[in-house]
């Protein structure tokens, strides 16, 4: 049961009706009870005022409540999300040394185990070196060419195509978001080599050059997700594609993220990559879609500037449609440089071409 | 009479397929479903960082209860049986680390002195913030407002962590005297006396600013 307290407050109430006062207030008093207890309020005075400080004391707390507000919630679930990528890392580093080291063994006999862990460091120390020496094929057939998933367990690829297609396939790429992308340059002409760093259940690497078409789908995939995949990597992602823009599948995406990434550079970067892209129709009517849709001034110019060097070289076919959005920019375009470019364009179409 | 038992037929039949759907997520997260637990923690983390907040009164203590409470969660979601709801399961974990908490500052002799302005605002105390939104409006009312918050946070003082997480429990996340015995692990009777001593006091520290 309740103790009395020394708290300095002289309540009114009666004292056989006080803890009831406080659970009237909270809304803990059943049916009977409540109505009993209401009807004595009414007719104690005592008992009256002492509800209604208690009221007002509530009142007063509710009044100085706080709301965390959506900046500091979303940066908590930021941090939250954060420590559970480490989390899973760690369990992950934990479950690999477990299944060399097994601590049910281990930690018993700890003599034994350091003897063994010695026995272990001496052999590996010695023996790595060589076996490293005598098998350099196993390092460089993975760098050289293919696919290399690696961080559960880096997958040999002698072949042509690096890791299997079911390889790649089995990895749930829809739900992989990548992190980041490096890039390791390669002398002598050849392709730099990618490594697209997956955050998975257990986060992985996946290496190749663009040339290697699973390399080219995953940097497609990056594209395409701008949901997922922060904007640098997107940019990453087209820097890499861009060497690939005769690729139809390349160039597909490159005048989709033209269309429809919500990020200005990603688009202005998309248009750069469509450069030398053939056939010339699809890449003319993603850039003249840019110059009357876009928002981005910046998107524009580089759409125009694209738009005229093709122009220059006679890669554009003239046609009405094209023509009329030209002429359409003159007039509209709040940008000067853009007006006076599609101008450029027109004369380099032809003397024939009338504004 | 006829109408109302249906209305409350069909509250009951939502209210199992919620939990049917909320235990469907649990198992998916249970297997190793990242979405599925992030998906969780959206679901109750306003409240949980809302009675952190209410409790600490310091937006960087109520984020690392926030952080240490859904770890906890997180590691320890295989060891939910679905013998009560997964909200009740995740207040007594989140309760646990936040009693933790403010028994851990009340023994601290450091947390008695004011806390040192900082320039986030979400670093300084709730209670500074109040005034500050109508301090141009009025610099009367901006002062008045921050001594009774003081005020205010000196009576929250005065409660022990578990009278307090109790007033919080029931006057603020409206829960049931029952559900937060539940949730704390002790019984009904005891959170009465604990709820009954908070308001007792806080109505004692607080009688001179009604």
């Amino acid at each position: 049961m309740y103790q009395e307290e020394s708290d300095g407050l002289s309540s009114t109430a009666c004292g056989e009706f006080e803890i009831k006062l406080s659970l009237l207030a909270a809304g803990e008093l059943e049916s009977p009870e409540s109505e009993e207890m209401q009807k004595h309020i009414q007719s104690c005075e005592g008992c009256r005022t002492a509800f209604q400080q208690e009221s007002e004391v509530l009142a007063l707390l509710a009044s100085h409540r706080s709301e965390p507000d959506a900046n500091f919630l979303a940066s908590c679930r930021a941090e939250l999300f954060d420590s559970l990528d480490q989390q899973e890392e760690r369990s992950w580093l934990r479950r690999l040394t477990g299944s060399f080291l097994p601590a049910s063994w281990l930690a018993p006999q700890p003599a034994w185990s350091a003897a063994f862990l010695l026995i272990i460091g001496f052999a590996v120390g010695l023996f790595g070196p060589r076996l490293l020496r005598h098998n350099p094929s196993a390092v460089a057939s993975n760098q050289n060419s293919g696919v290399v998933l690696s961080a559960v367990q880096p997958v040999d690829s002698t072949s042509d195509s690096g890791l299997s297609n079911s390889a790649i396939s089995s990895l749930d790429l829809h739900r992989a978001d990548v992190a980041g992308i490096n890039v390791l340059p390669a002398g002598d002409n050849q392709p730099p080599q990618v490594q697209l760093q997956l955050n998975l259940q257990q986060p992985m690497t996946v290496s190749g050059t663009v040339d290697n078409d699973n390399v080219k789908h995953m940097l497609i995939h990056v594209l395409q997700d701008s949901q997922r995949n922060d904007p640098d990597v997107r940019l990453d992602a087209i820097d890499l594609l861009r060497i690939r823009n005769n690729d139809p599948e390349v160039r597909s995406a490159l005048c989709r993220a033209v269309h429809t990434d919500h990020n200005a550079a990603v688009r202005l970067k998309a248009v750069e990559a469509l450069d030398g892209a053939e056939p010339q129709n699809q890449v003319r009517q993603t850039l003249l879609d840019a110059l009357v849709d876009d928002q981005n001034p910046g998107v524009r110019v580089e759409a125009i500037n694209e738009l005229r060097d093709m122009a220059a070289k006679g890669e554009v076919d003239s046609d009405d449609h094209l023509l009329a959005v030209l002429r359409e920019l003159i007039k509209k375009d709040p940008s000067v440089y853009i007006r006076l470019q599609s101008a450029a364009v027109i004369r380099d179409l032809g003397p024939r071409q009338k504004f | 009479m006829g109408m109302s038992v249906a209305l409350d037929s069909d509250a009951r039949l939502a209210a199992a397929a919620k939990v049917q759907e909320e235990h469907g997520l649990v198992r998916t997260a249970q297997a190793g479903d990242r979405l599925a637990f992030e998906e969780l923690v959206r679901r109750y983390d306003r409240e949980v960082l809302r009675l952190a907040l209410n409790l600490v009164h310091r937006a960087e203590d109520a984020r690392d209860i926030y952080q240490e409470a859904f770890m906890r969660v997180y590691k320890n979601l295989h060891r939910f049986r679905f013998e009560c709801s997964f909200y009740t399961w995740l207040y007594r974990i989140v309760t646990n680390v936040a009693l933790d908490h403010l028994r851990r500052r009340t023994s601290r002799k450091e947390d008695q002195a004011p806390v040192p302005e900082d320039s986030e605002s979400t670093t300084r105390d709730f209670f500074d913030r109040q005034p500050e939104a109508r301090a141009a409006a009025n610099p009367e009312r901006n002062l008045l407002g921050q001594e009774l918050g003081e005020h205010i946070a000196t009576a929250l003082n005065r409660l022990s962590p578990r009278e307090r997480m109790v007033f919080e429990m029931k006057h603020y996340q409206g829960l049931k005297l029952r559900a937060i015995g539940d949730m704390l692990g002790t019984s009904e009777e005891t959170v009465k006396n604990s709820l009954f001593r908070a308001t007792r006091k806080l109505r004692a520290s607080l009688e001179c600013m009604r």
